[in-house]
């Protein structure tokens, strides 16, 4: 049997993206060769032509099925897709993906506002952990990180996959807020800056 | 966004918006049982759009005459406003409830600037993590997961200790502090609208000329409540500009 198709299987059988490393012990394939075989793969699973695609996910592969092909499989299987996470639940996971982890005070005081329920609600999603302690604090409060459950949801391998969080603004929008703040400042009771 | 309020004759020991329930993005049910979870902590209030859940009850209101409207109005609009509070209360910077602490130093003009550009951030790559998200929404893995091997089916431990505190522990009591002793009520205010309506229209500020903020607040409730039972007329030309209650009967 060709390597190819032995990854391919081990692959089908997950429900986890599995590591390259695991995929060489469970085939007992030379690294070079499972690397070579997974390239072949993921020509073959192409979401231009396929309605199974090969994902490189949190930190590992897997075969899942093309987003294209969303529709037709919640029909086949009569499930609805989870709802829609709410805008202060994205805000909560861009906060620790890009600046934690954190504790919860610190995701409140990014945000301005306490975030406590919406943490709670990611946790129940998978889409957080708590994953430590952080100990210089008092109380040595938990500390919150992303999940391969995220990672996965995100489509994304690592937190490296991710454009840097200063790429994502216009410096010129950071410009505006900037001069508005000055306006308001010399302009006693200037409203302005809302 | 659905809701209904069911239009029967209240027995006297059923409360007034029992039959009232929402359609929210967050949250589908009674209405009573959302305020529970908000007070619970378990919906963020940030998550609750108040604004809908006002043009739900308008939609849904049942007709003048119902017996029962001004009284389920009154707990409509007295668990409106408690809401608009607690949303307040929680926009705004922590109050020192007690005063014997001194507040944390405002902010500097530099250290507001640093926090609000990187809100803006935050705000940023949140639009890019939802546009990623559901750009993969219905990606579905290859296997579901096998059921486990006998004896290895585990739970964690945190989290069934977590599931146990709260399936045994009470919810925490509301705060009250905040609140004072009731010295008001709309009924009160609906009969002194009346009264002055007898004489002729009447300016909302003229009407509340001496009252403290609390009265004047219950007095805009009441205006209200009238003007949705069709016994007031209320002009405003312009957003924030003089209010005139007419008397259309």
């Amino acid at each position: 049997m060709n390597a190819a198709a032995m990854l391919e299987a081990v692959l089908l059988a997950s429900p986890r993206p599995v590591s390259l490393r695991t995929l060489v012990s469970a085939t007992g394939l030379p690294e070079g060769e499972a690397r070579e075989a997974m390239g072949e793969l993921g020509n073959r699973y192409s979401p231009d032509s396929s309605g199974i695609v090969l994902r490189e996910v949190a930190g590992g592969y897997q075969l899942a099925t093309n987003p294209r092909c969303a529709k037709i499989v919640e029909r086949f299987r009569e499930e609805a897709r989870p709802a829609p996470l709410s805008g202060a639940a994205h805000e909560v996971l861009a906060c620790v993906l890009y600046l934690g982890p954190l504790t919860r005070a610190a995701v409140s005081a990014a945000r301005g506002v306490n975030s406590d329920a919406v943490v709670r609600g990611l946790i129940e999603r998978d889409l957080l952990a708590e994953t430590g302690r952080d100990e210089d604090s008092p109380g040595a409060p938990a500390l919150l990180d992303i999940t391969e459950d995220f990672l996965m949801a995100a489509n994304a391998n690592a937190r490296g996959d991710f454009p840097p969080l200063d790429a994502l603004v216009d410096e010129g929008e950071i410009s505006r807020v900037r001069e508005r703040l000055s306006r308001a400042r010399v302009v006693p009771g200037g409203d302005d800056a809302t | 966004m659905r809701s209904g309020v069911e239009n029967t004759t209240r027995r006297p020991a059923e409360r007034p918006l029992s039959h009232f329930s929402v359609e929210l993005e967050v949250y589908s049910g009674p209405y009573e049982g959302l305020l529970a979870l908000i007070l619970r902590d378990e919906v963020e209030i940030f998550e609750v759009p108040l604004r809908e859940i006002v043009a739900l009850y308008t939609d849904a209101r049942p007709p003048n005459e119902d017996p029962n409207t001004l009284e389920r109005d009154t707990d409509f609009v007295d668990s409106a406003t408690s809401l608009v509070l607690l949303k307040g209360r929680a926009l705004a910077p922590a109050l020192d409830l007690d005063g014997d602490e001194v507040a944390d130093d405002p902010l500097s003009p530099q250290e507001l600037e640093e926090r609000l550009v990187n809100y803006l951030k935050v705000r940023r790559a949140a639009e890019e993590l939802r546009r990623r998200l559901a750009e993969n929404a219905g990606s579905y893995p290859s296997a579901h997961a096998p059921p486990p091997r006998p004896g290895r089916l585990s739970i964690r431990r945190d989290r069934l200790v977590t599931a146990a505190r709260r399936a045994f522990s009470r919810a925490a009591e509301p705060e009250t502090r905040h609140l004072g002793p009731i010295t008001v009520t709309v009924e009160d205010l609906v009969t002194l609208i009346r009264s002055s309506l007898a004489r002729g229209p009447v300016s909302f500020e003229d009407l509340v000329l001496g009252m403290d903020r609390l009265r004047s607040t219950v007095a805009f409730a009441a205006a209200l409540s009238l003007a949705a039972e069709g016994d007031v007329t209320l002009h405003q030309s312009e957003p924030f500009g003089p209010l005139t209650l007419d008397p259309t009967r």
